[in-house]
């Protein structure tokens, strides 16, 4: 049975320092490292990062027990916890309550210019907005507004994207980076954010929004390579990835939206050449981030992207090629309990952290080839995996940490080091409201039977 | 022939109801082979399944002599028939051990050295499986003609854990399926595949489970004999990769599955019982 481990390895503070460095694969680092090109330059980006959090601490010394608290909470965690078979079979929390709390963490995560901050660091506190998040938040939010009625989660999906209109770029496309930290057009982040723009626009019926969702879908077919992805300067570190599967299903959902086949074909170009990528072995490859591990968050990045897009154009082929991996990962979950945060070529040498988003991102991904498929497996799966996620969530603490999702588990893991991201909430409340949906509709067919 | 048994715990109501059920059709064990009744594991996997309540409580059923009231405290009542004999009820695999002159020994690996040097001894021609850890391959060579589990589903629909639950699910006849062991999990070829039409009349998921344990304890009986007698043979099942290939490997299953699952026992027992005063 495999599981976080016993703690030996981990000394929190000596990870932090030796891993902070290496986690610069969150969309928050393209400022760091995009003007880089190479390995030095993400260097001096992971460095010049330390060194800002660090010093965040002695700009805010009251986070010094919020920050001991949760170290001391996952080390004594993970010290005690032992996993086995029957670990994640009773709800310990309920759905509903788990679910008010994610969502309210991204409620008060929202800063007054509408945007949704990137994380809660424990040593620098909130961040600033951060576009790419926000937009693809916009969903969860309207999901979250009409399955419990809640006025306040309408009114932050109508100012977010209030906010992106206001941050558009002339040809279309959107910043990378932090609000503010970066000017240069990312593919990535503007395939994140038509997400949301296509959701409010189904929402408003609001012809600006429609206009704008258009305009970042040009720019994104008009970027695209003749191979179908997406590399060069919009690209993070000016290569392509696989995981920008993500914008592909973005621009499937703007065809259906728009009713314009253009972007339908250049989703599916994409789709062609990630599915190029995909192994025997269920192994996905073209991640692509020099320098970092291919954390779990972008392997299920590549899956969920591929997986939405086959639905979306009733592509079969990308439909099973999909299920291999996603069955590994099941597999791998159901036999040990746990899904490392990063793995090697193959699926093979795990770490041993838990990347919290990767691992509500699969559930996400379970839940709908359950929704798909009728394979009860899926269900079952992610029900657990729900359970694991509902367990880590802090109940008590102060703002930015009650309710919040932590890059790693423990906290101090590789990804995204003593941070509370926004979108790992965002991906933990898509679980949980799939979850709640698909029982119901579960339930509501046994009974028609 | 010569049997040996391999089971969870001397307190195993299973192990001890297989070895009286063999005994009588003629097949006194040559040994049984057991692990630690309260090792760490076992006893943190046993709280995750029952909660601590149901663990207290078969604890004191079990290890904590009472005298005379045995059968009321089954956690199996279907068991009690299988745990007689001679007018002698049975209680741990000891007390069967002791009446039939058979050695046991516990062993904290099943699969350890020491486990298969102890199998060897014993020469077995059959290793019936009554629970405990995966069996590995060195262990699965000593007995010559193999080793025999029940599995509580039939196979090769459904494999591994809460296999009557999943079958229920699924909408697959409920039963048992005897057969040979191999590296995978219910994987081996098949010896025998039973329907269990009795599970239109139970009143519960543990109800279930365990009459399909007595009925299999039954089959298993019929089995050895038949293997005795050369009159049965073995289908192998079909072969996927299940590292990669999804193929019908179920696992242990969340409570609101269980839940579901129970709810379509009732529909289905609610039916067969319309039925019936229909008829």
């Amino acid at each position: 049975m495999s599981s976080t481990g016993s703690g030996r390895a981990y000394s929190p503070m000596t990870k932090y320092a030796a891993a902070s460095g290496a986690d610069a694969t969150s969309p928050v680092d393209v400022s760091a490292a995009a003007g880089a090109h190479g390995h030095s330059g993400v260097k001096a980006g992971r460095i010049a990062r330390i060194l800002a959090e660090s010093a965040g601490l002695l700009r805010g010394p009251q986070r010094l027990f919020p920050l001991i608290h949760s170290l001391a909470h996952d080390k004594i965690r993970i010290t005690f916890e032992q996993r086995h078979l029957y670990s994640y079979t009773k709800t310990k929390r309920p759905t509903a309550e788990a679910l008010e709390s994610v969502v309210r963490w991204i409620l008060d995560a929202q800063r007054p210019d509408g945007g949704i901050a990137a994380y809660y660091s424990l040593l620098t506190g909130l961040s600033e907005s951060y576009p790419e998040v926000t937009g693809y938040i916009i969903p969860t939010l309207y999901d979250f507004a009409r399955a419990s009625g809640e006025q306040c989660a309408l009114s932050a999906a109508q100012h977010a994207t209030r906010w992106l209109l206001s941050l558009q770029m002339e040809s279309g496309a959107f910043p990378g980076g932090l609000q503010g930290s970066d000017s240069q057009p990312s593919v990535f982040n503007t395939g994140q954010i038509l997400q949301g723009l296509v959701r409010a626009c189904a929402e408003s019926g609001s012809a600006d929004i429609r206009n704008s969702a258009i305009a970042a879908g040009n720019w994104l077919a008009d970027t695209q390579q003749s191979d179908g992805s997406w590399s060069g300067a919009g690209a993070y570190q000016e290569s392509a990835h696989t995981y920008y599967s993500m914008v592909a299903w973005s621009l499937a959902e703007l065809a259906e939206c728009a009713a314009d086949e253009r972007f339908g074909l250049a989703a599916e170009r994409n789709l062609e050449w990630v599915l190029s990528y995909f192994r025997p072995s269920g192994w996905v490859d073209g991640i692509n981030l020099r320098g970092h591990p291919d954390y779990l968050h972008f392997i299920a990045y590549a899956l969920q992207g591929v997986l939405e897009c086959a639905i979306l154009r009733r592509r079969k082929d990308a439909f099973e090629a999909v299920e291999k991996p996603a069955w590994v990962l099941l597999r791998k979950f159901e036999t040990g309990k746990h899904l490392a945060g990063a793995y090697e070529q193959d699926f093979k040498g795990g770490r041993k952290f838990s990347c919290v988003t990767g691992n509500a991102q699969m559930s996400c991904v379970w839940l709908r080839l359950f929704e798909v498929t009728h394979d009860l497996r899926y269900l079952n799966a992610a029900l657990k995996m729900n359970e694991t996620l509902k367990q880590l969530l802090p109940s008590r603490g102060r703002k930015g940490i009650v309710g919040g999702v932590s890059g790693s588990y423990p906290v101090w893991g590789a990804y995204q080091p003593l941070r509370y991201i926004s979108w790992g909430n965002k991906f933990v409340a898509d679980a949980l409201m799939m979850e709640q949906r698909l029982k119901r509709e579960f339930e509501g067919a046994s009974c028609a039977s | 022939m010569r049997v040996v048994i391999l089971c969870p715990s001397v307190y195993s109501e299973t192990a001890c109801a297989m070895a009286v059920r063999l005994a009588q059709a003629g097949y006194i064990p040559a040994g049984a082979l057991t692990l630690p009744t309260a090792d760490r594991g076992t006893l943190l996997r046993k709280l995750g399944q029952w909660g601590v309540r149901e663990v207290v409580r078969y604890a004191r059923a079990k290890m904590i002599s009472r005298g005379g009231k045995a059968q009321s405290r089954l956690r199996n009542p279907y068991l009690a028939p299988l745990l007689s004999r001679k007018g002698k009820a049975f209680r741990n695999l000891r007390e069967v051990a002791a009446a039939d002159g058979f050695p046991i020994v516990t062993c904290s690996d099943q699969n350890s050295r020491r486990s298969i040097a102890q199998l060897r001894a014993w020469s077995p021609d059959l290793v019936v499986f009554a629970g405990g850890s995966i069996l590995r391959k060195p262990l699965l060579a000593v007995p010559r003609m193999g080793a025999i589990n029940v599995h509580l589903a039939l196979l090769p629909e459904i494999r591994g854990m809460n296999s009557p639950e999943w079958s229920l699910l699924k909408d697959i006849p409920s039963g048992v399926t005897i057969h040979y062991m191999d590296a995978g999990i219910d994987t081996g070829p098949i010896l025998r595949r039973c329907e269990f039409a009795d599970g239109l009349h139970c009143q519960s998921l543990e109800d279930l489970r365990n009459r399909l344990i007595a009925f299999g304890i039954e089959k298993a009986a019929e089995v050895v004999a038949a293997l005795d007698q050369g009159s049965v043979s073995a289908t192998p099942q079909p072969e996927i990769d299940s590292e990669i290939g999804k193929d019908n490997q179920f696992f242990v299953m969340h409570e609101w599955l269980q839940a579901r699952a129970a709810e379509k026992l009732m529909q289905r027992s609610f039916a067969a019982a319309a039925g019936k005063s229909d008829g």
